[in-house]
């Protein structure tokens, strides 16, 4: 495979994608475990953005806030694809791009979802979540 | 860089190419929803689009989800950095 500037070695997008695929099972699993709360430790205190069906928040609080008091008790996650991509000239960011569905407790049928993630290094070496956007597929 | 339905191509042309090869003449994009939101310190823009395509000959619609990662230019422009396309399956 002919290397240009700026693509990363085999090595560097092999990492990529297990960060972001390991990323994305414990974003939902924490989720599913019905730990919506300990979400908020996954985003920045102020530089975060979350925009869930249309509606944006901003940093850590505002976001684990509305994930907490989404109304319903129980959902489980079904994640069809995941595909990660690098944003080196963004200061190395990870860009995660989740399909699925989801089935909410006592529902009859599960919805269609998709999510992105953009994850970004901290200066400890930590990933959190800069960006997040979740929106339902419709018929 | 393109991710369209897992496959990964970089660079313009490659991508072109492979936009161009795909094995229909026309396509209509319906969008439903278009979310933004910056990407961070070097002015990028993330763009999350969901709708549905119509292939001509194709009785159902298809439904899709695709991001954009737009970085700005010089010249005051931006460019596609980041292309993720998927269909979604019921």
């Amino acid at each position: 495979m002919q290397k240009e500037e700026g693509e990363m070695g085999g090595g560097a997008e092999a990492q990529m994608e297990m960060v972001g695929k390991a990323f994305v099972k414990h974003y939902y699993g924490l989720f599913d475990a019905g730990s919506r709360p300990a979400l908020a430790g996954l985003y920045h205190p102020s530089t975060s953005i979350l925009s869930f069906e249309g509606r944006r928040f901003d940093g850590a609080d505002s976001i684990g806030r509305h994930l907490s008091q989404l109304p319903f008790d129980l959902c489980r996650h079904m994640v069809a694809t995941v595909d990660c991509q690098g944003s080196p000239f963004a200061a190395g960011g990870i860009l995660v791009f989740v399909t699925g569905s989801l089935q909410l407790s006592g529902e009859e049928h599960s919805l269609s979802f998709s999510q992105m993630f953009q994850l970004v290094q901290s200066t400890e070496g930590r990933f959190y979540v800069q960006n997040d956007i979740f929106r339902l597929n419709y018929g | 860089m393109l991710s369209f339905e897992g496959a990964k191509t970089q660079g313009a042309a490659a991508i072109t190419a492979k936009l161009t090869g795909l094995p229909f003449q026309q396509c209509q994009h319906n969008i439903s929803t278009i979310d933004c939101q910056p990407s961070g310190p070097a002015g990028g823009v993330l763009v999350f689009v969901s709708g549905s395509l119509q292939l001509p000959g194709e009785q159902h619609a298809l439904k899709f989800s695709q991001m954009f990662h737009l970085i700005p230019t010089p010249q005051a422009s931006f460019y596609v950095l980041n292309d993720i396309f998927r269909l979604n399956y019921a």
